[in-house]
């Protein structure tokens, strides 16, 4: 018995040694990943209790996130992005990947309240990472850009309009949460969608609605009444509109876009520009025009004939 | 009265004169109109002459003598390993891979076909050394007497870039050869690569007008004649001829480019020796041999290329240089020889197995057969079908398995998928057009996730018939999606940020962008304005996640489709590389019809392209042999 097991660890080692060198059906990889980068506030004021309790807000958001990001599906790529924690100076918590459970939850534990609100500079940073993806992705999948704060940010110049702005324009989605805040925050009539959470039962709700929308499944079925709501524009305009929809790059926010190299042909030769000084005729239509002409010359040689004898 | 019969000889003699002149003319244009027939007759219609016809009377012999023998070789780099099995010499040296197997050979120039026919039925040599489609045109006489019908003994390249197809500058892809005029060699070796052009777009021979040429390429070959023409719109040519029309320099053509070649149709020219049957039944292991010799010379033709081409290699220069004193101009230096070799892939012993034992196998025995005696029968070179044998050799045999060393070659997928969707996705869309060599579409319904075969049987059937043809390029499934939605989501979006106004009663509403009335002039406004972002923020009416919506929808389409595809080569047991179809999604961005006024102009843009594109080298996996 002893003897099989080992001959079957042996077995079982070399295909685990061979099986890099075995590929199935050499497809790209599915590409059609969501994403989600979350945001998290780590700033001194997140160490303040949540209205009516004893919890933390740095606790109940974290506590929450860890319910809701149970239930989500693991092909969905989640990144968790810090800023101010008072005892990490790592900013990725977790890089944006396949979520794994244990590391997440890990990951999630470490930070503990600190510093103040720099939001715009890290709303950036996690567009930017999904925009990378993107570009990996060949723009397929979905991006969303989760901030969960408690506060404004204290950066000067506040750079949040700017960016938020940009990040909208190239297609990620934001969705804000703002915790126990007394008027909502700036961010709620600038993105997708805004939350406000006073209690630890509120904010994971609204976390569980956010990751709810993510990849919920379109169609293309488009009912009567849409053909009557754009039949009125011009059909170049709507032509322009989709191309301006559909050309939002992958560059960094807040930067222009650099030019585009196209991929280098290598099939076939290309063709040179030089002048050709050809004339000479082999073709079918020269061949027809040569016996138009030897045609009329026999005719009319027949009717000179004809009439020398006469 | 007098002079009434004097005036009425007058009349009549001048009848008489006036009746001779129409008659004459009459004469005349008869005589016009069947030379002009002549000419149209010489100019298009060579072909319905059978080969039989053109070659005249053939005296059919018996073999005589097997030391030496006598074997034709063709200007062909798939012909360099049968130089170098008789060492680097027409005659066969000591110590040679031939003389090694007791083979005593005397290799001889085969270029003229018509010849190579004559002296194969007159026994003045068992072996006739060809493309398939030339056998094919050459079918009807080979089977003509017992003795000589032909066993296909051996498979020995694909043309993988030695043949060429040039055209002016306004021809891309091959549906543009509609219409056209087009020059080639008559019964050249380019005659069954137009013919898989031609079926390849769904074209017929009658869409286009020929010019043939007398020679394959010279003074009389379609290069030449292409230069000296302007009304001929695509010539067929060899590799050095494309070269020099569409290079810089002397003997160029202003916009010509090589739109098509067998470096993507790259199962189109086969190259094959046939023997003959009463040589075959009786020298059956002579046959053997020569074919084991070659095969054996493939081998190491290949090994010391590779190693001339990083360390470099003597025995590979002695090839080389031998390769350029035989061939004369066909090779007129060894860089050009070695060119020679570059433009074909050796299918090896594993292409036997798979060119002759294969079932399924669309570039095997039976099909490329099929093809070549349609062609041949089709454009009247024979009137009728007359077969040739399969090679009957025992492949399993020590001859071949204790000998060879590369018997174990697999067939691997052909591209690096990863690469091929990095190169296709990068690419615009304009720069996609140059590299589409073919493209066709089918529609769908809204919603659609399944494609039957029931359904789409017939496109699958001609993606996978034309993946194998041009195994050298790969098949994009391009999904696209309708932009109706996206549009309404802007239109919606930019109502409730107040962008957009709407005035007017149902059925008759007006636009306005920002006060201004929405027409052509505010064209270049709402485009800065959808890209800075003024559509976006409102959590009801989001159009870049339903464009992203769309994009995605598009590429599970286009994979659920190449999924179907797979599908249908498996359970018609055909052959496909799987890696040469690699599915994309393009989502709303190039809609047949931006603005949809109904459903059925939505569904003209609810389809999915298959479009045939040349990829780059990086793209490809390296590999000797290709079966």
């Amino acid at each position: 018995m002893k003897n099989i097991i080992r001959k079957l660890a042996v077995v079982i080692c070399m295909l685990l040694i061979l099986a890099p060198f075995f590929q199935p059906w050499s497809y790209a990889e599915d590409v059609y990943t969501d994403n989600v980068v979350i945001v998290l506030d780590c700033s001194g004021s997140m160490r303040e209790p949540m209205y009516n309790t004893d919890i933390m807000k740095l606790n109940a958001a974290k506590s929450a996130l860890k319910d809701v990001l149970k239930q989500v599906q693991e092909t969905t790529h989640i990144g968790l992005l810090q800023f101010s924690a008072g005892n990490t100076s790592k900013e990725w918590l977790y890089p944006l990947g396949v979520k794994k459970d244990v590391e997440f939850m890990n990951a999630i534990d470490t930070p503990k309240p600190g510093g103040n609100t720099p939001l715009g500079k890290y709303m950036k940073i996690g567009a930017d990472r999904l925009l990378q993806e993107r570009e990996k992705q060949h723009g397929y999948g979905s991006y969303r850009l989760l901030v969960v704060t408690d506060g404004e940010s204290t950066e000067s110049p506040c750079p949040v309009d700017s960016y938020t702005q940009d990040i909208i324009s190239r297609g990620i989605i934001i969705d804000a949460v703002g915790i126990n805040m007394d008027r909502a925050h700036t961010l709620a009539t600038k993105v997708h969608s805004y939350r406000s959470a006073n209690n630890p039962g509120s904010l994971k709700k609204a976390l569980a609605e956010v990751f709810a929308e993510v990849g919920s499944v379109k169609n293309d079925a488009t009912g009567k009444e849409v053909f009557e709501l754009i039949a009125p524009l011009p059909s170049e305009v709507a032509a322009a509109m989709l191309q301006a929809l559909s050309a939002s790059g992958n560059h960094p926010v807040g930067e222009k876009p650099k030019p585009k190299q196209e991929p280098q042909a290598q099939a076939g030769q290309d063709a040179q520009q030089v002048q050709s000084g050809a004339t000479a005729s082999q073709d079918h239509s020269a061949a027809l025009l040569m016996w138009v002409i030897i045609g009329v010359v026999v005719i009319a040689l027949l009717a000179l004939l004809a009439k020398l004898t006469e | 009265m007098s002079k009434i019969f004097e005036s009425m000889r007058k009349f009549y003699k001048s009848r008489v004169v006036a009746v001779d002149s129409v008659v004459l003319s009459a004469v005349a244009i008869a005589v016009v109109l069947v030379l002009v027939l002549m000419s149209v007759r010489t100019a298009y219609a060579a072909s319905q002459e059978t080969f039989e016809e053109q070659l005249g009377s053939v005296q059919v012999g018996n073999v005589t003598g097997t030391s030496p023998l006598e074997v034709p070789f063709i200007t062909w780099g798939g012909d360099m390993p049968t130089f170098y099995a008789n060492g680097n010499s027409l005659t066969t040296k000591p110590g040679s891979i031939f003389h090694k197997l007791g083979l005593n050979i005397k290799l001889v120039n085969g270029d003229d076909f018509k010849q190579q026919v004559r002296d194969y039925m007159a026994g003045k040599t068992p072996f006739l050394r060809s493309t398939f489609d030339m056998l094919g045109q050459a079918s009807e006489v080979i089977a003509s007497d017992t003795r000589t019908k032909g066993f296909i003994i051996e498979h020995l390249t694909w043309s993988t870039g030695g043949d060429n197809a040039v055209g002016r500058k306004d021809i891309k892809t091959v549906a543009d050869l509609k219409g056209k005029t087009v020059c080639l060699q008559e019964n050249g070796p380019h005659v069954g690569f137009l013919d898989d052009m031609l079926k390849s777009a769904q074209l017929d021979w009658s869409d286009i007008k020929v010019v043939w040429a007398k020679d394959l390429t010279g003074p009389n070959g379609p290069a030449e004649m292409f230069k000296n023409n302007q009304n001929i719109d695509v010539c067929f040519v060899i590799t050095p001829d494309a070269l020099a029309l569409t290079g810089k320099g002397e003997g160029n053509v202003k916009g010509a480019k090589v739109f098509l070649s067998t470096a993507q149709l790259s199962r189109s020219i086969a190259d094959v020796y046939i023997c003959r049957k009463d040589f075959y039944d009786s020298n059956k292991e002579l046959v053997t041999k020569f074919v084991a010799g070659y095969l054996k010379a493939v081998e190491e033709v290949i090994d010391l290329k590779n190693k001339y081409e990083t360390t470099g290699s003597p025995e590979y220069t002695k090839l080389l240089e031998f390769t350029k004193n035989t061939l004369g101009e066909g090779a007129p230096t060894q860089e050009e020889a070695n060119a020679l070799i570059g433009d074909c892939t050796f299918v090896g012993y594993g292409g036997q197995l798979a060119f002759f034992r294969e079932k399924g196998n669309l570039h095997g025995f039976e099909a490329l057969q099929k093809k070549v005696l349609d062609l041949a029968v089709n454009r009247g070179y024979a009137k009728t079908r007359c077969a040739f044998f399969p090679s009957t050799l025992d492949y399993d045999s020590p001859t071949f398995l204790s000998y060879l060393t590369k018997t174990g070659v697999q067939r691997k997928e052909k591209f690096r998928a990863e690469a091929v969707q990095e190169e296709i996705e990068a690419l615009t869309t304009g720069a996609l057009d140059e590299r589409t060599l073919l493209t066709f579409s089918i529609n769908f319904e809204p919603n659609q996730d399944s494609f039957s075969e029931e359904q789409y049987g017939a496109e699958y059937k001609r993606l996978v018939e034309q993946a194998d043809k041009y195994a050298n390029a790969v098949f994009a499934v391009r999904g696209h999606s309708d932009p109706t939605k996206t549009l309404s989501e802007i239109v919606k979006a930019g109502m409730k940020k107040g962008i957009l106004q709407r005035a007017g009663t149902e059925g008759n509403y007006k636009y306005s962008l920002n006060g201004k009335p929405l027409d052509l002039s505010s064209t270049k406004e709402i485009i800065r304005l959808i890209e800075e972002g003024a559509f976006d923020g409102i959590a009801e009416y989001n159009p870049r996640e339903t464009m992203q919506a769309a994009l995605n929808l598009s590429r599970q389409r286009a994979e659920a489709l190449r999924d179907s595809i797979i599908n249908y080569a498996e359970s018609h047991g055909l052959h496909l590389d799987k890696s040469q179809v690699q599915p994309t999604g393009v989502g709303i961005k190039e809609p047949f019809i931006a603005k949809p006024s109904n459903m059925d102009e939505a569904k003209q843009n609810m389809r999915v392209e298959f479009r045939l594109i040349k990829v780059s080298a990086e793209a490809t996996q390296k590999s000797d042999f290709d079966f």
